[in-house]
């Protein structure tokens, strides 16, 4: 009977945990969007500043942009 | 290989012995040579090779086991056919159905199936110390040549997965499944006509279609970073623990103090961190194949 309970709990445990998981997963993709956008966007414009030696105008262009591109994609996420 | 490397290079250098743990082994010495084509080499490092063997080995193990389950006369799973349908089982339930939908189920779900378990086994395949071994058993035992095929063999890092290369390959295929799921479920125009929501004013569109041709492109770049970013990060979390072996024994120039500091401190966190990877491996890999499901899904499923 004891180890019958224990075992339940264990499955409704694990039933909870992959259901947490499963609604997460919007939530994950629009998080690594908004980290990724802003990683993209700023190393571009890191490289087009290298290329034409215009320090730092391109890297923070690309940093907003990315911030931009990023809150776009987690607003779509959200308001869905 | 630690020591090896210290005894050539007199003081112990550990960023250049760790970065030559986890990077690729040099193109200027392939395990097998191919000619070059289209200005390509095509010559085999060891991240490739591991590659090839990741590949054989789910290859030969999934077919000869469904192969086998398959032709048995009561279609019981036992054994590893067992574990291999309950894997398969959660990750078509839970991952690709609530995001793709019934409708396109079946189309997806070996997809992200292959992906799952390619990237598990290449994971796992790097906290496996085969090539370590192999070196201890060369330095004592073989003492091959270091352009023969075993001293090849024993420079660069084990894990695919944490060469970016190959986890851009992994998100372009994603990228282009999105794109192929996009016009399976709403006809090519259509699924370029859902990237921005329809009816509103056409001066928003001069923002919002750069915007969402941006979005389209950071996705999969987003996926290549996070799987090798993590890979990477672990083996060099775990080598740069060990490494206070040999820094402090080089700084107090007494062994003692190198084992003093491994058996307290060194060891037990290299150990911890193991385990922790243990952990990440799998949920590494379970992430890859959750964002590709919720992103083939939110081309399917077009909500505005």
């Amino acid at each position: 009977m004891m180890s019958d309970r224990r075992s339940n709990f264990r499955a409704r445990s694990l039933h909870l945990l992959q259901e947490n998981i499963r609604k997460s997963g919007p939530a994950a993709a629009a998080g690594y969007t908004l980290i990724g956008a802003i990683l993209l966007l700023g190393a571009i414009g890191y490289l087009i500043d290298q290329w034409r030696g215009s320090s730092p105008w391109f890297l923070l262009g690309g940093l907003l942009l990315g911030i931009v591109v990023g809150f776009y994609e987690l607003a779509k996420t959200v308001w869905k | 290989m630690i020591a090896e490397q210290e005894g050539q290079a007199g003081a112990f250098d550990a960023g250049e012995v760790i970065i030559g743990h986890v990077s690729n082994s040099s193109i200027d010495h392939p395990i097998i040579h191919l000619p070059t084509l289209l200005g390509i080499n095509f010559s085999v490092t060891k991240h490739v090779l591991m590659l090839w063997m990741v590949a054989a080995f789910l290859f030969i193990v999934i077919t000869w086991s469904t192969q086998k389950y398959l032709k048995q006369e009561r279609p019981i799973p036992t054994g590893f056919m067992n574990a291999l349908e309950a894997v398969v089982q959660f990750i078509r339930d839970s991952i690709v159905l609530p995001s793709v939908g019934r409708k396109f189920l079946n189309v997806w779900t070996p997809l992200v199936l292959t992906f799952f378990f390619f990237i598990l086994t290449a994971n796992a395949v790097g906290l496996v110390p085969i090539f370590e071994v192999l070196g201890l058993f060369n330095h004592f035992v073989l003492h091959a040549e270091h352009d023969s095929m075993i001293g090849l063999l024993l420079h660069g890092g084990t894990t695919v997965t944490s060469n970016f290369n190959v986890t851009a390959a992994l998100a372009t295929i994603t990228f282009v499944s999105i794109i192929a799921a996009g016009t399976q479920a709403h006809g090519f125009i259509g699924h370029w006509k859902n990237l921005a929501p329809p009816g509103l004013a056409w001066p928003v569109y001069i923002i919002l279609i750069p915007i969402e041709i941006m979005g389209m492109l950071v996705k999969p770049f987003a996926l290549t970073m996070r799987l090798a970013a993590n890979m990477t990060g672990g083996h060099i979390a775990i080598l740069s623990i060990l490494s206070f072996v040999f820094i402090f024994s080089d700084l107090f120039h007494s062994a003692l103090a190198g084992v003093g500091v491994g058996v307290v401190v060194a060891v037990p966190l290299a150990v911890a961190i193991s385990a922790l990877e243990i952990i990440v491996v799998m949920v590494q890999a379970y992430v890859f194949t959750l964002l590709t499901a919720v992103f083939i899904g939110m081309a399917i499923n077009v909500h505005h």
